[in-house]
């Protein structure tokens, strides 16, 4: 009798174990989406409460950045402007273009390590993941959708959802805070972290770097002082202040190549065109105006406030994984990591309104050489893996 | 060997055989009809009907892309006047059309949307009928962009501009049945100097041959003209190769460093002539291919168009009946221009007239007296403001002057931007034997 009252109590505790277990999992408290070597580098991030992150949320998330279905016509998905293979950006053009080849003044930042920010958007117009898609799934030149409900309808009706949203969010269908909830999960696992740099500066392994790249952090950190806003801190490295900065990039895109467009200047200016490899001409800046829509005025963070001083400041991007995803700048306006130094070192471009630090840095053609290769050395060690499960949720299927 | 793979093995027999024979006997008949196959049966008399694929405008009527029939028949009452119009919804980006190989059914795609709208231009010609709506071009194949459809017997091969993955430049060939399913595809060459690139593609039976073209993805041929020639980067996502293929077996033969992005190519029908040509859009060349004594496809740089250093941006070209004259328009100056091509390795533009503030498509008469012009390039690379015409001009060619005919402004008509165009007849019994043989016919009715 007292073995079976024993063989009793052990199942019990076996099965209250189970539903502990079963209820973890449920919760998604022992999920993992990446490993902490993944995360060699970076602070821990914080997971908002009332999105905890599950594995069938974050699959539901890749699923529907991946689907181009979630545009008006069908046509274009987050990952068409953040292309897994492309760092997540578009490499391929400076500006990204949205519905039926609308124009977008600014350049499509990368979603590696985006659960990390305080502000999105260049302007930092948006504050948490959860709210941000909301912008670019409305906005008439990204994704166009004439309304919500429009969305959430289409998502429904599509089989291949059918018990997706039920699965991962405890029998619920389809709705704008689910859609929200899941993106903002599936973007949380974008670490990309144990960069060459992480193993050397934080895992402490002194041959993970070559004495060009220490160089070059040698220079970020003090003769080009990139770090005063690019920022380090003692246990990790996000390699941004989360804050405004006027470099002259967008005072100077606004205030002078623009105004080389105004009629009577403009046949004054020419620009080059490269009709193929080796074959460039300069054209005449007025000479493609009657087949150019007007560019839009841009003047940065003041378009979030309205505060004067705001104008043209943009948000500090991140460095990591930065030699995947050119072009640069706000607006895409360099190609290369090298045009990028050239930039800072000659004091970006003077305004008004310039920060204080933009000041020329009187670096050597081989210091520029070794910033760059020390920036190259910043690219996560599970780009590839991001990538390819990306590119795994991709789907396609007849459009309505 | 089992049944199934005797009759495959005697069929494969059979077609080698009849390609021998092709080679030998083919007899092509005479030019062509713009743009159309040669495998397609041609109007060669006086065209009843002009359609025209029209893009939708925001603000314009429907807004929506559509197909225009306009009745050009100088003996009708409604010469010159738009006589039916189908929408099918959306914007789609609507561009190029093809006939299947009985020319009685048309396909139109769209760049954006990438739908392919099948209409029946044979029960009522005056007033063709959506049919089918193929939607599943971009699952089917992983292209986007359909652009060129091309028919060959019983198949129409569709030529895209993009793929659904980065809406890049790299892309491929479809090849569909003439009831609209998703044969094969093939992608475009990325190795021994293909770059991947695609645009056109037009055939040669008698010389098996098959010459396809190279443009740019949707990121470069949605985006805003303006803004795409100040992007440096962007600018380099255009094709600079043209390619020869192997059409029976769908293989590329030769690969040919052709920069600027060649777009349309069109092969003379000439009996006897075997040399087909295209022209670059950025780099304004004419590039003749032609087979050298040993019988290897060269490539030769014979001409150029206006001023390259201008970007006159040539764009649509087409051969006449003979193949002594070819036809360009170049867009931003809306300029069209005739060739002598009496020695195709060395053209000269003999004349030139403004057609408009911009133009696109150039559709002659199979006589070659009558030539047809559109205005529709890309939604965004079209002129803005008060450039921005949108027409469909026809002009009476004496051989040395074009004279106006009628013309139809789309917009004042509400019906959008005009841009590509095929002709019909009313009676298709009256349709002129095919270019390509019966043998050719058969020879090609498995791809």
């Amino acid at each position: 009798m007292r073995v079976i009252f024993y063989l009793f109590i052990l199942f019990m505790i076996v099965a209250v174990l189970y539903m502990a277990v079963a209820l973890l999992n449920k919760s998604g408290n022992t999920y993992e989406p990446y490993s902490k070597e993944d995360a060699l580098g970076l602070p821990a991030m914080t997971i908002p409460e009332d999105n905890p992150l599950t594995a069938e949320k974050v699959a539901l998330g890749r699923k529907l950045f991946m689907d181009r279905r979630l545009s008006q016509n069908n046509t274009i998905s987050c990952a068409m402007c953040h292309v897994p293979e492309q760092g997540f950006v578009v490499n391929e053009i400076a500006t990204a273009v949205g519905l039926e080849g609308r124009t977008h003044k600014r350049n499509a930042p990368t979603i590696f390590n985006v659960g990390y920010y305080k502000h999105l958007f260049h302007d930092g117009r948006e504050f948490s993941l959860e709210n941000q898609i909301i912008g670019p799934l409305l906005a008439e030149n990204e994704m166009g959708n004439p309304s919500i409900g429009f969305v959430i309808e289409k998502i429904n009706s599509f089989p291949d959802y059918q018990g997706l949203f039920e699965q991962a969010f405890d029998g619920q269908k389809a709705n704008l805070e689910r859609v929200n909830l899941a993106i903002a999960s599936y973007e949380r696992t974008m670490v990309s972290g144990n960069s060459r740099f992480d193993q050397w500066y934080f895992g402490k392994n002194e041959k993970a770097l070559n004495e060009r790249e220490i160089n070059g952090f040698r220079l970020f950190s003090g003769k080009a002082n990139c770090i005063s806003c690019h920022t380090i801190n003692k246990d990790s490295a996000l390699f941004t202040d989360q804050s405004f900065h006027n470099t002259g990039a967008g005072w100077s895109r606004n205030n002078k190549v623009l105004s080389n467009l105004v009629k009577k200047e403009a046949s004054k200016h020419t620009f080059p065109v490269s009709l193929a490899p080796g074959i460039t001409v300069e054209v005449a800046n007025d000479h493609f105006d009657k087949a150019s829509e007007t560019p839009k005025n841009d003047v940065g963070r003041f378009e979030v406030t309205s505060n004067p001083d705001d104008s043209w400041l943009y948000k500090t991007p991140s460095l990591r994984n930065i030699e995947l995803t050119a072009p640069y700048m706000h607006d895409g306006s360099l190609r290369t990591l090298e045009s990028v130094v050239d930039f800072y070192n000659v004091g970006g471009e003077d305004n008004p309104y310039k920060d204080q630090r933009m000041v020329p840095l009187g670096l050597t053609q081989e210091e520029k050489a070794d910033l760059v290769a020390f920036m190259n050395a910043l690219t996560g060690s599970n780009v590839k893996r991001l990538e390819k499960e990306a590119r795994e949720a991709y789907f396609e299927a007849p459009v309505p | 060997m089992k049944l199934k793979e005797s009759v495959v093995a005697i069929r494969k027999i059979s077609q080698v055989a009849l390609l021998g024979m092709g080679m030998m006997t083919l007899p092509l008949a005479n030019a062509d009809e713009s743009s159309c196959s040669p495998f397609t049966p041609l109007v060669k008399g006086q065209e009843d009907f002009v359609y025209v694929w029209t893009l939708g405008v925001k603000g314009i009527g429907d807004e929506s892309d559509k197909l225009v029939t306009v009745d050009v028949n100088p003996k009708s009452k409604a010469y010159g006047k738009v006589i039916a119009k189908t929408s099918v919804g959306g914007r789609g980006e609507a561009h190029h059309m093809g006939f299947t190989d009985d020319r009685k059914f048309m396909w139109a795609g769209a760049l954006d949307s990438n739908k392919i709208f099948i209409f029946d231009v044979a029960t009522n010609p005056a007033k063709p009928k959506l049919v089918k709506t193929i939607n599943n071009f971009v699952p089917k194949t992983g292209l986007v962009g359909p652009h060129t459809f091309y028919a060959t017997p019983g198949r129409m091969v569709v030529a895209a501009l993009s793929n659904a993955k980065d809406h890049g430049g790299q892309t491929g060939l479809a090849v569909y049945t003439n009831a609209g399913e998703h044969v094969a595809t093939y992608p475009m060459p990325t190795t021994n100097g293909g770059d991947g690139f695609g645009y056109d593609v037009a055939i040669n039976p008698n010389k098996n041959a098959m010459l396809t073209t190279a443009f740019t993805g949707w990121n470069n041929y949605m985006a805003d003209l303006g803004k795409l020639v100040k992007d440096p980067e962007a600018m380099k996502q255009f094709g600079n190769t043209t390619v020869m293929w192997d059409y029976k077996s769908m293989k590329p033969l030769k690969i040919f460093n052709t920069p600027g992005a060649a777009l349309e190519a069109r092969w003379s029908f000439k009996p006897g002539d075997n040399w087909a040509v295209t022209t670059t859009a950025l780099t304004s060349n004419i590039f003749v291919y032609k087979q050298d004594d040993k019988g290897e496809w060269q490539q030769h740089k014979v001409g150029t168009i206006g001023d390259p250093a201008k970007i006159p941006l040539p764009v649509d070209i087409a051969l006449i009946p003979d193949g002594k004259g070819m036809w360009v328009n170049t867009f931003m100056d809306g300029t069209t221009r005739f060739w002598d091509m009496t020695d195709p390795l060395n053209p000269k533009e003999t004349y030139t007239k403004k057609i408009g503030s911009q133009v696109n498509m150039v559709s002659p008469s199979f006589d070659g007296t009558r030539v047809y012009y559109t205005t529709s390039l890309l939604g965004n690379w079209d002129m803005k403001g008060k450039a921005d015409e949108q027409f469909l001009k026809m002009y009476h060619w004496d051989g040395k002057e074009l004279k106006p005919g009628f013309e139809i402004d789309f917009y004042k008509e509400k019906l959008g931007r005009a841009h590509h165009m095929k002709f019909q007849v009313r009676d298709l019994k009256t349709l002129q034997p095919l270019q390509a043989t019966v043998e050719s016919k058969t020879k090609f009715a498995s791809n």
